[in-house]
């Protein structure tokens, strides 16, 4: 149950990094195809992710989540092939229908940068565990709430499809159908949500007494049992990826 | 007579770990309590029969028939499974239309929805909640609210989850009447207790689990009277049997009102 | 000077139209263990929240009266700091794990990082901690994988840690399977002998009778008895507030079995010596009654 399944423990050069500086290496991999809204730019980081994801012997785990995009891809390229405003040169037809050049290099683009995206944070997470980045990111300065949220995301989201499907025992043995057509499951809907709702509320209210009664809300310094060390390079690498995603932004506007 | 036949059961929730290898057993007649440990399949053996789980080999048969044939529908109108946590199932706005929306589910008319579910808050004590939000409610009484959602139903099997959890004396009293009240309308009650005194005055029959087998199944004077089952299986003794032990009498006495009948007719020198 | 003192104490949840606690006032002294006993909606929750901050601070609402741990005014200090005086445990061992951390010894470190506990300490500590509640063989297990009962030790370990001498549990085993009941008390057993003052809320009267120096009913948000237990299970009207007795004073209570103070007996020991008394007095026939 480590963050959802996602995180394994594994010793590459990848997963012993700075966890703190492989979050500052995602936003920049992720931020610069938008920044820079060149093919070849999102291409060349797209590769350079799947790069370290083998590397770091987790390029398998991140088929699955591409496979679940494939949806969005598709209906990219169906928008903007046939609809695009732009749309004038027909590149080829399907059943009668055109699907225009300029169309679908904008959705080739936009496809790119998703899985660019997709794979850059997917670096992150697959090979850094949960608790040790919330753990680097506060003893770097963030708010220890709002790091309590990140890591609690990993942890009560499993939780809650575990809860999610208690509910829907409860429901089934009450004779509510879960599964069938589209009416059907919209009838199951409140009978379903509601519990869920109000489960999710009271387990949090439950859960934040408990954190209140050692002292997680107090204001005064707080100490940590794991010590955050920062990695050799990482102030040097923060800056690199810093001044990339500075230089990206400045080539934007003079170009 | 209800009856639920359960027939060389196998079943695993990964494929490896088998919970149940070949289990069978036959539940009819009166009040039978589960009693087991944390993990000896009796939550499991409840969500089968329940249609939740499907089994990986052999069946079960509800009145004669096999519970996997019949829809989601048929079987709640069958077998009522109440669920140990109420905030699994809560979800309409009064405690009235809680109560009514099995009955509508499961085809009763309106007027006969209306008039069982208020003959189930009566049973249950809450008539004057009908009213009231249920996530207003303390813990106990939307436990009692779930128990009276189902009971509405009026199905002919009832599978209690561990009822008492959490109850105060009043909360064990209304449980206590209800399943009386279910024997003795030819209801086939089973429930899964950590109560043990619950266990001792209220049912005819306790099956005790351990590691997916059956290893003890009897009138309850029977099974407490088993030191090495009582151990092996991680179960406490009734407190009336404790206090006659602790009193150093040789029988079991069962409920309170044994261990007092017998002390009063010892004291007035019989 | 007392232990804790409540004086006058009354409260009512926002939005309430009666009141949740009504002008309850009691006194406990160092080293006792408490139980408090009543019906479900008695205020017994709420008097638990009321000892440790959660009322008024988390829950706000109208709040009266004074609650002092060790001379400290709850009113007046926030429930980071009042958690150093006293420890509260919930009835569900699941929300009260921080999921926040990984294995067992890290969760019991989460109260001393959020207090600024030097990290050369904490090991001790939570060593200490763990010992105590006779939980260092899983501290590397992962919180979430544990049993009832084992998470409920952990959730206690996790307030010890900060070292309160009051510990105050609501209703901890009303969850946990017979094994997983027996460990906590056996936990709050031996905390009492170590000398921590303890307040239980329970309804399994039959195991507090015994071990509890005192017992606080509740009726309606109000103090109805607080009292040493014999006292309060041979009051008149003692089931009309809903609790029932322990076996062996509902046994006495049959038989007319009381003491020399007139009070009738709580625990199986006394209530032997009484019977024999009354049996040696009868013709009796058959099997003794042995110890």
């Amino acid at each position: 149950m480590n963050g959802m399944g996602l995180y394994e423990e594994r010793n590459t050069w990848v997963h012993r990094s700075d966890p703190v500086t492989k979050l500052f290496y995602g936003i920049t991999v992720s931020a610069i195809p938008y920044i820079l809204p060149y093919m070849g730019v999102a291409a060349f980081f797209l590769c350079l992710n799947i790069l370290l994801l083998v590397l770091a012997k987790v390029f398998r785990k991140i088929l699955p989540i591409l496979f679940l995009s494939f949806f969005l891809m598709l209906s990219i390229v169906i928008v903007h092939g046939i609809f695009h405003p732009d749309n004038r040169t027909p590149l080829f037809s399907a059943a009668g229908i055109h699907f225009y050049r300029e169309g679908l290099s904008l959705a080739a683009l936009l496809i790119i940068r998703l899985l660019n995206m997709i794979c850059g944070f997917g670096v992150v997470i697959l090979t850094t565990k949960p608790d040790l980045l919330v753990n680097g990111l506060v003893q770097t300065g963030l708010s220890p709430r709002i790091g309590y949220v990140i890591h609690s995301v990993f942890r009560i989201i499993p939780q809650m499809a575990a809860t999610v499907n208690k509910i829907k025992d409860a429901q089934r043995a009450r004779g509510v159908e879960t599964e069938g057509n589209l009416l059907t499951r919209a009838k199951a809907l409140f009978p379903l949500l509601v519990p869920v709702i109000m489960s999710s509320l009271i387990a949090t209210k439950e859960r934040t007494m408990a954190l209140e009664l050692r002292g997680f809300g107090s204001k005064g310094k707080r100490t940590f049992l794991k010590e955050y060390e920062e990695g050799r390079y990482s102030r040097q690498a923060r800056w690199f990826f810093l001044l990339l995603l500075f230089g990206s932004a400045v080539w934007r506007v003079l170009a | 007579m209800n009856r639920i036949s359960v027939q060389q059961l196998a079943f695993s929730y990964n494929g490896k770990d088998m919970v149940f290898e070949n289990f069978s057993a036959e539940f009819s007649g009166g009040p039978t309590a589960i009693i087991g440990q944390n993990g000896a399949g009796k939550t499991t053996l409840v969500k089968l029969i329940k249609g939740l789980l499907k089994p990986d080999k052999g069946r079960i048969l509800i009145n004669g028939i096999p519970a996997g044939s019949m829809t989601v529908r048929d079987l709640a109108k069958t077998v009522g499974l109440v669920f140990q946590n109420p905030n699994d199932q809560i979800f309409k706005p009064s405690v009235l239309e809680e109560v009514t929306f099995g009955p509508n589910i499961i085809g009763f008319s309106g007027e006969k929805a209306e008039r069982s579910a208020k003959e189930a808050l009566e049973m249950l004590g809450i008539s004057h909640l009908k009213h009231e939000n249920p996530y207003d409610l303390n813990l106990s009484q939307r436990k009692l609210v779930s128990i009276a959602s189902i009971l509405s139903m009026d199905p002919d099997i009832l599978i209690f989850d561990e009822p008492t959890m959490g109850q105060d004396y009043e909360g064990r009293e209304i449980i206590k009447r209800t399943i009386r009240h279910l024997r003795e309308r030819g209801k086939l009650v089973l429930a899964i207790l950590h109560d043990m005194d619950f266990v001792a005055e209220n049912f005819d029959r306790a099956v005790v689990m351990h590691e997916g087998k059956i290893i003890a199944d009897g009138h309850p004077r029977e099974v407490f009277a088993r030191e090495e089952i009582v151990a092996q299986a991680g179960l406490e003794l009734p407190n009336a049997v404790k206090l006659g032990k602790r009193l150093g009498l040789k029988d079991i006495f069962l409920t309170k009102n044994e261990l007092i009948r017998y002390l009063k007719e010892r004291a007035s020198g019989r | 000077m007392k232990k804790i003192v409540v004086e006058g104490l009354k409260y009512r949840y926002p939005g309430a139209e009666r009141l949740a606690l009504d002008d309850v006032s009691f006194e406990v002294n160092a080293g006792e263990l408490i139980g408090i006993i009543g019906k479900n909606g008695s205020g017994k929750s709420t008097l638990c929240y009321a000892l440790t901050g959660l009322v008024p601070h988390f829950f706000r609402g109208a709040y009266g009266g004074r609650v002092l741990l060790d001379g400290l005014e709850v009113k007046t200090s926030t429930v980071a700091e009042i958690s150093r005086k006293a420890g509260l445990v919930f009835d569900n061992p699941f929300t009260q794990i921080s999921a926040a951390k990984e294995t067992v010894f890290e969760e019991i470190a989460f109260g001393l990082e959020n207090a600024g506990v030097p990290r050369e300490e904490m090991a001790e500590r939570i060593g200490w901690s763990m010992k105590l509640l006779g939980i260092e063989r899983i501290r590397e297990k992962n919180p979430f994988e544990l049993s009832g009962g084992q998470m409920q030790r952990v959730a206690i370990a996790g307030m010890l840690v900060m070292k309160p001498d009051i510990l105050i549990l609501d209703e901890p085993t009303s969850q946990l399977d017979p094994q997983g009941t027996e460990e906590v008390f056996q936990v709050i057993r031996n905390l009492a002998k170590e000398g921590m003052t303890i307040l239980v809320a329970e309804h399994k009267v039959e195991k507090l009778a015994e071990y509890a120096d005192k017992l606080l009913l509740l009726h309606d948000g109000k103090c109805a008895a607080f009292d040493a237990p014999k006292r309060v299970f041979s009051m008149e009207n003692a089931e009309s507030y809903g609790v029932e007795l322990p076996l062996a004073a509902q046994i006495a209570k049959e038989l007319d079995l009381r003491d020399e103070a007139g009070l009738y007996p709580a625990a199986p020991d006394e209530l032997l010596a009484l019977l024999k008394g009354r049996l040696q007095g009868a013709a009796g026939t058959g099997e003794r009654l042995t110890e």
